[in-house]
C-alpha cells in the first residue's frame, strides 16, 4: 500500500486501471538502481539516501513510480537514531538553560549556552550540535536493509499499486480457485458483508453494512486487505467499483490471473494449513486408508440461501460428494443453528464435534442426535465416518439407479458405454451399471462396462472370424482395432463375450494371440 | 411479545421483524431492514407512535458516574447553551478561540448527565479535554486514540479514531460533542455523525465555513447554527485586546536571484499555456495537470522552490533575532508553515519546537513547561493552530503560513485568552516583493466574505 499521492492510474470511458510497472529491462534497471542505492547507503542518513532517490526521479521516470519503489524499500529497512546521547534529554537541558539565561540572539550567546550544557553532560559542543535533532525522521541512519530482486520489487510495487487503488473502492467482486476459508475468515474479521452468487463459476460480492445507504469508500481499506488472500490462488478474477474522488465518477476495475498473475507478487506460499492438529491428524489417517474416496481440504464453498458454508473437508467418489466440518468449542444452540443452515442445502454433511469441549450437557442434544454428528475425543474416529460415507454412497447410488431406471429412454446406438452415459445424465457410473445390468433393454448384451446390441456383437464376431481365417491367426492389437472400428471400446470384454480367449506370449499385448477354445469351436460348427 | 428487534450492527441499525420504518431500507444481503445509526431516535419515536411492539437491543452504554460540575458560565456562554437546549439539544455554537467554548460543552454534559463522546482534532486536545473534564466535572475521562482505548461515561477521542472505530463505538454514547466541528463535514468524518446513535449533539468552532462549501452539511449532521459571536464583540471585555504589525523584509541578493529565476519558469509556463490561476479551484486543476504533463510539474516545482525561498528567507531570521531581543521577557509563540523552518529556528535560537514529529511525551512536557513559564517561547508549524491552551502567551510571530483566514484566526486566538492587564501582539514577517505579500493579505480578509484555505 502506498500513500495515495503516489497512485498512478489510467482512466478511459468509465474504466480505470493502475499503471502497472511492466517487467521490462528499463524498469528492472531502475528497480535495481534503487535497491543498490539502499544497500550502499547503510550507515548514512535518511535525507542523504532520499536525495539520491530524488535524483533518480530526474532520469525521466515518473516521480510517483520512483518514490513508490522507495516507500516499499523503506519498509524493508531499519532506520535508527545513531547518537549516544538521548536527544530528548539534551534538548530539555538546552531549553531549560535558555529559560534561565534568555533566548540567544547572537552567535556568541548561543555558543555560551551550548558549551555550558555540553560541559554539564561531559560532551563536546560538536557532539551537542550533532545530537540535538538526531531523532528526527530525516536524520535517522539506515542501519539495516533487507534486499530483494528487482523483479520481486516491481511485483510488490504492482500489488501495492492495486491495493492503493482499491482504497477508493466501494465494492469488490471476485472468484478464486481456492483459499476460501482464509478469505471468508478475513471478510468476517474486517467487518465486511458478502453475497455469493453464480456467474459461470462461484462468485462473491463484498461490501460493508453502510454500503446499503450510499456509495462509500469506507470499506476500501478493508477490501484492499483482502486482495493478497485472493491472488494467492493459481486462478482468480477481481472486479471492483472505484469511486474516483477527483471527478466523483464510478469506474470499473478488473484484473485476472491470466493477464496479471505474472506481474503481481503472490504472498508467501503457505501450503495446506490446518486449523487444528485434530484436522491434520484426521487427514493423515484417512489418506493412509486408500478408501477410494478423494479427500480435499477447504473445498469450494457451498451456497446455502444467502450464506455460504465452507466445510473443512470434502470426500469425493465417482461424483458423490460428502462434506465434513470439525467443530471444537460448541453449544447446543450453535449446533442447532449450524444444522438449520445445513437444512437449506441438499448436501451430505458430517459434523465431527469434540465431546470434551461441549459447553452444554450432551443430553440436551440427544433429540437432535440424528444430524450426522460424530463425537470425538482427541481424534476423529474413522469407522463411523467410513460407515457414513459408504451409506451415503450407496444411498446416492441407489437413488441415481432409480432415476436411471425411471428414464424413458430407448437406446438406438449399437453400443452404450456406462461411463459416457452416466456423464451425459449426470449420475455416477456405478448407478448406471446397477440399473442397466439389473434389467437390460431388449436386444442388448450386458458387458461389464457397456451394453452391446446382439446384432452388433454377432457382426463383430463374423469380422473377427474372417480375419482369422484369412491370416491363420489373430493378434490382440489387430482384434482390438477391428472391435474399435465397429464402435465398441471395451475390446477384452467383447472378446470374452464372444467366447474368445487370449493367449499371452510374455507380457507384451503386441504378441498376444486371440484364440477360440476347442470346445467352443465344436459348439459353433455343430 | 415484540415484533421488531432493534440491534446495532457495525455502525448501522438492524430491524429484525416484519415491519419497516420510514428510516429503514430492506437489505437483501442479510434479509432484514437496515437504517443509519443516526436515525436511532427517529426509529424509536416512530415505533412508539405507531404502537408497534419492539425490543431495543441497541444501547451498550458505559455506567453513569457521579459528577460535580464547577463551571460558571459567562453571559454569552449561557446564552449559547440556552439556545442549544431550545433547539432540541442539537446544534453548533460559533465563538472566537479563547472565548471558552469548552465550558459550554462541560456544562451541557453535566446537565444531560449522559454518556458522552468528545471528538477533537488532535492528541494534544485529547489530553487537554481530559484534564478539563477531571478539573471541572470531577470525573476521570476515558480516551480512544493514540494507543489508548478506554470507554467511560465521558470519553475523549480524536476524529480519526472516532471514524475508524465507529463500528464498535457507535452505540456507546447518548451525547456527542464535536470540538472544531468544521472538520465533521469532511467526506470521511461525516460518517461519525451518521454511524453513531447519539441523539444529542453539540458542535463547537471559531470558524465553521469551509473553502469547499461542505459546512452546508453540518445542520444535518449535528443540528443548526444556534449561536455566534465575533472576536470584535468580545475583545477587551472577555478577550485580550491586541495589536497587529506587519514587517516587510528584503530577500538576500542570492535568494532574490534564485527566486526570480524560479518564478519566471513558472510564469512562462502559465503564459505559454494560457493558464490563469485566480481561485482555489483553478489551482487544483493546475495540480491535476501536473500528474499528466511533465512541464506542468517542472513549473510547479519551480514555483514551490521560489515560494519556499520567500517563506523561509534568511532575512526573516535576522528580523526575528531583533524581535526576540525586544520582546525577550514576554511569552512568545513563533509560527511557520514548514517544519524545516521550525527546526532552523529551534537550532538557531534554542527555542523548543513542537511539530507532528515531536514525540508525544516531549510535546506534553514542552507545553507544560511553556505554561508554567520555565520555557519562554515555542516554535511550531501547524499543530498548535487548533486548541492548545496557553493562557498568558502574549506575543506571536508569524514567519510564514497559508492564506487561510481560519489559520490566522486560530493563531491569533492562541494569544487572546484574557489575563488582567494583558495586551497581545501579533507580528507578521513577510518577504517584500514576493507572492507572500498576497498570501499575507488574503489571510486577513474579513471572515464573513473570506473563504479559508
Amino acid at each position: 500500500m502506498l500513500p495515495s499521492e503516489l497512485l498512478l492510474v489510467r482512466r478511459r470511458s468509465g474504466r480505470i486501471w493502475p499503471r502497472y510497472a511492466k517487467l521490462s529491462s528499463e524498469n528492472l534497471e531502475v528497480a535495481n538502481l534503487i535497491i543498490q542505492a539502499y544497500s550502499r547507503h547503510i550507515g548514512e542518513k535518511k535525507n542523504v539516501l532520499k536525495e539520491f532517490v530524488g535524483e533518480l526521479e530526474n532520469m525521466g521516470y515518473d516521480y510517483r513510480f520512483v518514490r513508490g519503489l522507495s516507500v516499499l524499500l523503506d519498509r524493508r529497512s531499519v532506520f535508527k537514531c545513531n547518537v549516544k546521547v538521548d536527544p530528548v534529554d539534551l534538548r530539555r537541558r538546552l531549553f531549560q538553560a535558555t529559560g534561565r539565561l534568555g533566548l540567544p540572539t547572537t552567535p556568541e550567546q548561543r555558543t555560551r549556552i551550548v558549551e555550558s550544557v555540553a560541559s554539564e553532560m561531559k560532551l563536546t559542543a560538536e557532539m551537542v550540535e550533532e545530537a540535538l535533532y538526531a531523532d528526527l525522521d530525516s536524520e535517522l541512519v539506515l542501519a539495516e536493509f533487507n534486499p530483494l530482486s528487482p523483479q520481486s520489487l516491481l511485483k510488490d510495487y504492482n500489488v501495492s499499486l492495486t491495493q492503493t487503488l482499491l482504497f477508493n473502492s466501494t465494492e469488490l467482486d471476485f472468484t478464486a480457485s481456492g483459499n476460501w476459508q482464509r478469505i471468508f475468515y478475513a471478510v468476517k474479521r474486517l467487518g465486511l458483508i458478502y453475497e455469493a452468487y453464480r456467474r459461470g463459476g462461484f462468485w462473491v460480492k463484498i461490501d460493508g453494512p453502510a454500503s446499503l445507504f450510499k456509495l462509500t469508500r469506507r470499506y476500501g481499506t478493508a477490501l484492499a486487505k483482502l486482495l493478497p488472500a485472493v491472488i494467492a490462488n493459481p486462478g482468480w478474477t477481481v472486479e471492483a467499483k472505484i469511486l474516483w474522488k477527483y471527478t466523483n465518477e464510478i469506474c470499473d476495475f478488473k484484473i485476472e490471473s491470466g493477464r496479471h498473475g505474472g506481474i503481481l507478487r503472490k504472498p508467501e506460499p503457505s501450503a495446506v494449513s490446518y486449523d487444528s492438529v485434530v484436522e491434520q491428524n484426521f487427514a493423515v489417517r484417512f489418506e493412509a486408508l486408500d478408501s477410494g474416496w478423494v479427500l480435499r481440504r477447504e473445498p469450494e464453498p457451498v451456497p446455502a440461501g444467502r450464506f455460504v458454508i465452507i466445510p473443512d473437508f470434502s470426500f469425493e467418489r465417482e461424483g458423490v460428494r460428502v462434506f465434513m466440518e470439525v467443530v471444537g468449542f460448541w453449544t447446543a444452540e450453535y449446533l442447532r443453528r449450524k444444522v438449520e443452515k445445513l437444512k437449506k442445502i441438499e448436501v451430505n454433511m458430517l459434523i465431527a464435534v469434540d465431546e470434551a469441549l461441549a459447553c452444554e450437557k450432551l443430553a440436551k442434544l440427544e433429540k437432535h442426535a440424528k444430524l450426522n454428528i460424530v463425537y470425538y475425543r482427541n481424534k476423529v474416529p474413522l469407522p463411523p465416518i467410513l460407515r457414513y460415507l459408504e451409506e451415503a454412497f450407496q444411498h446416492v447410488k441407489e437413488k441415481q439407479a432409480q432415476f436411471v431406471r425411471s428414464l424413458p429412454v430407448t437406446f438406438v446406438e449399437s453400443v452404450v458405454n456406462y461411463e459416457e452415459f452416466a456423464a451425459r445424465i449426470g449420475v455416477s457410473t456405478e448407478s448406471v451399471r446397477t440399473a442397466l445390468t439389473e434389467k437390460p433393454p431388449q436386444g442388448y448384451v450386458v458387458l461389464p462396462n457397456s451394453l452391446v446390441k446382439k446384432d452388433k456383437l454377432e457382426e463383430i464376431g463374423k469380422t473377427l472370424e474372417q480375419q482369422m481365417s484369412q491370416t491363420g491367426r489373430l493378434l490382440l492389437p489387430e482384434a482390438a482395432r477391428i472391435i474399435e472400428t465397429e464402435g465398441a471400446k471395451d475390446s477384452s470384454n467383447v472378446l470374452k463375450a464372444l467366447g474368445y480367449k487370449i493367449k499371452w506370449q510374455g507380457i507384451s499385448p503386441e504378441t498376444a494371440e486371440v484364440i477360440m477354445p476347442e470346445s467352443k469351436q465344436t459348439e459353433k460348427d455343430s | 411479545m415484540f415484533v421488531i428487534r432493534l440491534r446495532f450492527d457495525k455502525g448501522t441499525l438492524l430491524l429484525r421483524g416484519e415491519v419497516g420504518t420510514p428510516y429503514g431500507k430492506w437489505d437483501p444481503r442479510v434479509g432484514c431492514y437496515r437504517a443509519k445509526a443516526m436515525h436511532y431516535r427517529d426509529v424509536l419515536t416512530y415505533l412508539e407512535e405507531s404502537g408497534v411492539p419492539y425490543r431495543d437491543e441497541v444501547p451498550d452504554f458505559p455506567p453513569l458516574e457521579a459528577m460535580k460540575c464547577s463551571v460558571e458560565l459567562r453571559s454569552y456562554q449561557r446564552k449559547g447553551l440556552d439556545r442549544w437546549r431550545r433547539a432540541g439539544l442539537r446544534g453548533f455554537v460559533v465563538l472566537p478561540t479563547a472565548a471558552g467554548k469548552t465550558y459550554i460543552a462541560l456544562k451541557a454534559i453535566s446537565l444531560l448527565r449522559a454518556q458522552t463522546l468528545i471528538v477533537v482534532p488532535t492528541l494534544d486536545l485529547v489530553d487537554q479535554w481530559r484534564k478539563r473534564v477531571a478539573d471541572y466535572l470531577n470525573v476521570e475521562a476515558g480516551a480512544v486514540g493514540g494507543g489508548e482505548n478506554v470507554v467511560k461515561m465521558v470519553t475523549v477521542s480524536t476524529y480519526d479514531s472516532a471514524y475508524l472505530k465507529a463500528e464498535v463505538l457507535g452505540n456507546r454514547f447518548m451525547f456527542l460533542v464535536f470540538d472544531e466541528v468544521h472538520h465533521l463535514a469532511s467526506p470521511s468524518y461525516m460518517q461519525i455523525a451518521e454511524m453513531y446513535v447519539a441523539p444529542y449533539r453539540l458542535g463547537l468552532t471559531a470558524t465553521y465555513e469551509r473553502a469547499d462549501g461542505r459546512h452546508a452539511l453540518l445542520p444535518r449532521l449535528v443540528g443548526d447554527l444556534v449561536h455566534t459571536m465575533e472576536v470584535e464583540e468580545l475583545a477587551g471585555k472577555h478577550l485580550s485586546s491586541y495589536d497587529h504589525e506587519k514587517i516587510y523584509v528584503e530577500l538576500t541578493p542570492e535568494e532574490q536571484r534564485v527566486y526570480d529565476r524560479e518564478m519566471s519558469v513558472f510564469r512562462r509556463y502559465l503564459r505559454v499555456k494560457g493558464i490563469v490561476l485566480k481561485s482555489v479551484e483553478d489551482f487544483h486543476r493546475f495540480i491535476m495537470r501536473t500528474g499528466r504533463d511533465r512541464n506542468a510539474r517542472k513549473a510547479l516545482l519551480a514555483r514551490n522552490r521560489a515560494l519556499k525561498i520567500a517563506l523561509n528567507s534568511e532575512a526573516k531570521l535576522d528580523t526575528l533575532a531583533k524581535m526576540l531581543e525586544a520582546y525577550g521577557n514576554k511569552k512568545i509563540l513563533i509560527f511557520t508553515l514548514h517544519n524545516d523552518l521550525v527546526y532552523r529556528i529551534s537550532r538557531r535560537f534554542l527555542v523548543p519546537a513542537v511539530t507532528y514529529q515531536t514525540p508525544r511525551e516531549e510535546r506534553r512536557k514542552t507545553l507544560g513547561n511553556f505554561r508554567s513559564g520555565e520555557y519562554k517561547a515555542v516554535v511550531t508549524s501547524q499543530v498548535l493552530d487548533e486548541g492548545v491552551d496557553v493562557p498568558d502567551a502574549s506575543v506571536g510571530f508569524v514567519l510564514s503560513g497559508t492564506g487561510s483566514t481560519r489559520e490566522y484566526i486560530q493563531r491569533l486566538g492562541r494569544l487572546l485568552r484574557k489575563v488582567e492587564g494583558k495586551r497581545a501582539k501579533l507580528v507578521e514577517i513577510v518577504s517584500k516583493e514576493t507572492v507572500e505579500v498576497g498570501i499575507s493579505r488574503r489571510r486577513r480578509r474579513k471572515r464573513k466574505t473570506g473563504k479559508g484555505e
